[in-house]
């Protein structure tokens, strides 16, 4: 057991280094993988997307505006009215997260197993929601906002900042974490048959659940940020 | 080592309570779709939510069973 996690999570992250003045830029391996998954998503939505009209259209066009509508539908049903603005952005990071998450289908590590990947995610979910709230109360609204509904309560308030994204990014990593030990084990013992199948729950039906718990959590808060 | 075992064990513990949640909301939200089978977008939703957040204390069991693991 031990070996196994050492193994996971022990195990040299740089992939490779970049001479950068007297010493090197370590690029994690986890950095790649999602450079990785970008240039799929990326060569997956040229391919899906050119050669648009606006009659005839065919069906591949179709399929993607049945989709597109479907996942704005989704995010931006979470948002209601008032941050219905940040759906698009809320869909990207859907996509990305579900995507990073899926590659332990393949055999690879998965890009959010590591730490740092999940914090940025988190980091960037906070930031996105104080500014949303900044956005829409302006800065003075915006700091008074902690001290409601009562002034007393200003320091849970403040508190909540750091520990959204850290619930956020801890509760992402765990998953992923739990899920790759776990199938690292099965296919330890039973290597045939058996992980096709668990996978399924692990891999897929986990990875995009966690995706879509991050995405709801986030705009669950800029639900509340910008109201 | 044994004891570094025993650790890890204890922060297992925090299954038990993540089970109790989940079982809870997953009874409720049963119950809610025999009633009302028309509201079962909305209840699949807040379901969801309430899973993720019973599960997210499994999940920091599981981080500390690792981190004792590790860090003895």
């Amino acid at each position: 057991m031990k070996e196994l996690l050492t193994e996971l999570l022990m195990e040299e992250k740089t992939c490779f280094r970049i001479p950068f003045g007297d010493g090197y830029i370590d690029v994690y391996k986890s950095v790649v993988m999602t450079w990785g998954v970008m240039l799929v998503l990326f060569a997956l939505i040229l391919f899906l997307t050119h050669g648009f009209k606006v009659h005839n259209i065919s069906k591949r066009q179709a399929a993607v505006e049945t989709f597109v509508i479907w996942l704005r539908g989704v995010t931006g049903g979470m948002l209601g009215e008032e941050g219905i603005s940040y759906a698009d952005y809320l869909a990207t990071v859907l996509i990305f997260i579900a995507a990073s998450n899926m590659v332990g289908l393949l055999g690879f590590t998965p890009a959010t197993m590591d730490l740092n990947v999940t914090i940025a995610l988190a980091l960037m979910s906070i930031v996105l929601v104080e500014i949303a709230g900044m956005r829409k109360k302006g800065v003075k609204k915006w700091l008074k906002g902690f001290a409601e509904p009562m002034a007393i309560v200003a320091p849970m308030n403040i508190l909540e900042i750091g520990i959204r994204p850290l619930s956020l990014c801890m509760r992402l990593f765990g998953n992923i974490l739990g899920a790759t030990v776990i199938m690292e084990l099965i296919k330890f013992m039973v290597p045939v048959i058996l992980p096709a199948i668990l996978s399924l729950y692990f891999d897929i039906f986990d990875g995009a659940i966690q995706a879509y718990v991050f995405v709801f959590l986030t705009s669950l808060y800029i639900k509340e940020a910008v109201e | 080592m044994s004891l570094t075992a025993i650790g890890a064990a204890i922060a297992a513990f925090t299954g038990i309570g993540a089970g109790i949640g989940i079982g809870l909301a997953t009874a409720k939200a049963t119950d809610a779709v025999a009633r009302q089978p028309e509201a079962d977008g909305k209840i699949m939703k807040m379901l969801v939510l309430g899973c993720a957040l019973a599960e997210a204390t499994a999940i920091y069991g599981l981080v500390v069973a690792v981190m004792i693991i590790f860090l003895s």
